[in-house]
């Protein structure tokens, strides 16, 4: 059976600041692939340690935490099909991350037992707390879970790029944040886990990420803008980018795991940074798009990234929740400053989900009647927020964006 | 190597003095001494900025006597900053003073990627304003809630149960705590507990390590504990320990 990814890469530097202090790099990443029947199934893995002086173990945590992300997955694809897409959807809900979950706490005690200070101190999970993301790639689908504030990212064929998910209440800013060290989160769990079939509008690359990429850009369009670039970007030219981008950023451990769609050219050497032109490409681009088939001559129309959002949100309903979900500080920061709406809709190439929430009553001829009311949902909650208890609404709240 | 369309950027540290400039801080060389272990500060303070060049320190500062204003508006990088001296004269709008800071901890104007910011207030009385509709409104701001939030009282006089409600739940047990108002009896104390909250607390906020999202206060033993964003550093020792009342009382 042909598989739709190509191998995946995955790399963790040590932040500038851990370096500069004699601290051990506390994130990790894997990625592999995994022979299921006829089918290849590809797993990425980023893994982040909290590092303060309670979580002194969390380099040791995080790099377990992967291994047993990939004996997880291994385990549970030698009992159910990769065709099954509703048994794997339920599995990134419940079963796998209950199966990390337990494997990880046995493993990290069995680790503290091995240590001389297990003979004077009481093991605790706190010590090895880290988070975990995780990415499938399936010759039909793709599915995502985990814990804690990593993002994933898609890269669509025009480059234009996409936050798939963060961690709820996370603003970029927060120090707090789920972990793998907490007593049985199973809603931070299934709340990450989503299941997306492959169709001609799957992403062109999937990154995964921990905190500290994402906090070493001045905004979350420059984090997107990140995404775009680092897709092309391999090998020693991956390692130095993320060397950069802790220097020049947050100063914190960063990993990324990437992972690039079968027609999407391979990364090439000496062409980091920039952004690669399937229009531009002459044959190359034609050769490769007529390899991809349809989907890769569809690539080859730049689609307006606006339209294209809105027409997978209106194809695939389920996700307009979670989606508008995670943009509810847009909306109200919108609600408190309608003229932010300008520069969003500016913005729409990079960030379109941006876009549609500043202008979607103007979207409402492209628009679908789920995602209409989800919009509206979402506005009525953040005015709501907005609204002073027993008071009138603020004067600049617009009624529409 | 760059990347094309992508600003990396370090976090600001945004560090904001609410300082008391009513009447009574120009008894017994209070305001003096303020303005004095403020400006002895910002070598050390630009010193830790040096050593942490993933944040970058923005200083800011608010008076209020009969009312509040920005004494120094504009979040100016703590190598630049030249202290110009506070004056005293008027009664004690702190409650206003906590409505300032509140607009500018809002995000805009605050960045998505800032570090949670350093409030340090620092009184010698008593609001005379409406204190408490000042700090509700700035609790309600998750910027301010994520902030690391200092008080120090100058002298006996200081309302510390007001000051307490600005930092936050009392910690748990007796004894010297960040999370208690901190007590300057005299110059040297102050410079001291100044010299603390710009270094060693600016420090702690340049870096800080993740930590697990705490459990609602419901599920916590004591729900005082844990609450602060920042682990705070230990206090410096200083020559009048609030909880061993000894020493060169002056205030």
């Amino acid at each position: 059976m042909s598989h739709p990814w190509l191998p995946g890469q995955a790399y963790s530097v040590i932040g500038a600041a851990h370096r500069r202090q004699g601290k051990p790099c506390q994130d990790a990443s894997l990625c592999s692939q995994l022979q299921v029947g006829d089918a290849l199934l590809q797993l990425l893995v980023v893994a982040d340690g909290h590092g303060g002086h309670r979580y002194g173990l969390s380099d040791a945590g995080s790099a377990i935490a992967c291994a047993q992300a990939e004996q997880a997955v291994r385990e549970l694809s030698e009992l159910h099909p990769l065709t099954d897409r509703g048994t794997w959807l339920e599995l990134l809900r419940h079963t796998l991350p209950s199966r990390i979950h337990t494997g990880w706490l046995a493993a990290i005690e069995g680790d503290w037992q091995q240590r001389p200070e297990a003979e004077r101190e009481p093991f605790t999970p706190l010590s090895y707390g880290c988070t975990l993301g995780l990415v499938l790639l399936a010759p039909q689908w793709w599915g995502c879970s985990g814990i804690g504030d990593w993002d994933l990212t898609a890269v669509a064929a025009d480059g234009s790029a996409q936050l798939l998910s963060e961690e709820l209440g996370a603003s970029g800013s927060s120090e707090a944040t789920g972990s793998l060290c907490q007593p049985w989160p199973e809603q931070a769990w299934a709340g990450r886990a989503q299941l997306q079939p492959l169709n001609n509008g799957s992403p062109r690359a999937l990154v995964l990420s921990t905190d500290g990429v994402r906090k070493s850009c001045a905004t979350d369009a420059d984090y997107l803008n990140l995404c775009s670039a680092l897709i092309e970007l391999s090998g020693a030219e991956l390692a130095d980018g993320l060397e950069q981008i802790t220097s020049e950023g947050s100063g914190d451990d960063v990993s990324v795991a990437i992972a690039l769609a079968v027609g999407a050219a391979p990364p090439a050497q000496g062409r980091a940074g920039r952004p690669r032109r399937w229009l531009l490409g002459g044959v190359l681009g034609l050769a490769l798009a007529s390899a991809a088939g349809l989907a890769g001559w569809r690539w080859l129309q730049p689609p307006d990234p606006l339209a294209q959002l809105i027409s997978e949100l209106c194809q695939q309903p389920q996700r307009i929740r979670p989606t508008l979900l995670q943009r509810r500080s847009q909306f109200a920061a919108l609600v408190k400053q309608p003229s932010m709406a300008v520069h969003l809709q500016a913005q729409a190439s990079t960030d379109p989900l941006g876009a549609l929430i500043a202008g979607a009553n103007s979207r409402s001829g492209l628009s679908c009647r789920a995602l209409q009311l989800g919009l509206q949902q979402q506005w009525q909650q953040a005015r709501a927020a907005a609204r002073p208890a027993n008071a009138k609404m603020p004067a600049t709240a617009p009624s529409s964006p | 190597m760059a990347f094309p369309n992508v600003r990396l950027s370090n976090r600001p540290l945004h560090f904001i003095y609410l300082c008391d400039c009513s009447g009574s801080m120009a008894a017994q060389g209070k305001m003096q001494a303020l303005n004095q272990a403020i400006r002895q500060s910002l070598p050390g303070m630009a010193e830790v900025a040096r050593q942490n060049p993933e944040a970058r320190v923005l200083v800011r500062a608010v008076r209020f006597a009969d009312q509040a204003a920005w004494h120094l508006a504009e979040p100016t990088p703590v190598q630049q900053l030249q202290w110009r001296d506070l004056e005293a004269g008027g009664i004690t709008a702190m409650g206003e003073a906590l409505n300032l800071v509140a607009e500018v901890l809002q995000s805009p104007p605050m960045e998505e990627r800032a570090l949670p910011p350093v409030l340090v207030l620092i009184s010698d009385g008593q609001p005379t304003d409406d204190f408490d509709a000042g700090l509700a409104r700035l609790m309600r701001l998750p910027w301010a809630q994520k902030a690391v939030r200092l008080a120090i009282a100058m002298g006996h006089d200081a309302d510390l149960e007001v000051l307490q409600q600005f930092i936050g739940p009392e910690p748990s047990g007796a004894g010297k705590s960040p999370r208690r108002p901190l007590q300057a009896s005299n110059a040297t104390t102050l410079a001291q507990y100044i010299q603390w909250a710009s270094t060693a607390v600016v420090g702690a906020a340049s870096m800080p390590a993740s930590r697990v999202t705490p459990a609602p206060a419901a599920d916590r033993p004591n729900p005082s504990d844990s609450v602060g964003n920042i682990p705070l550093p230990d206090l410096p020792p200083t020559l009048l320990d609030p909880s061993v009342d000894v020493g060169p009382l002056v205030w």
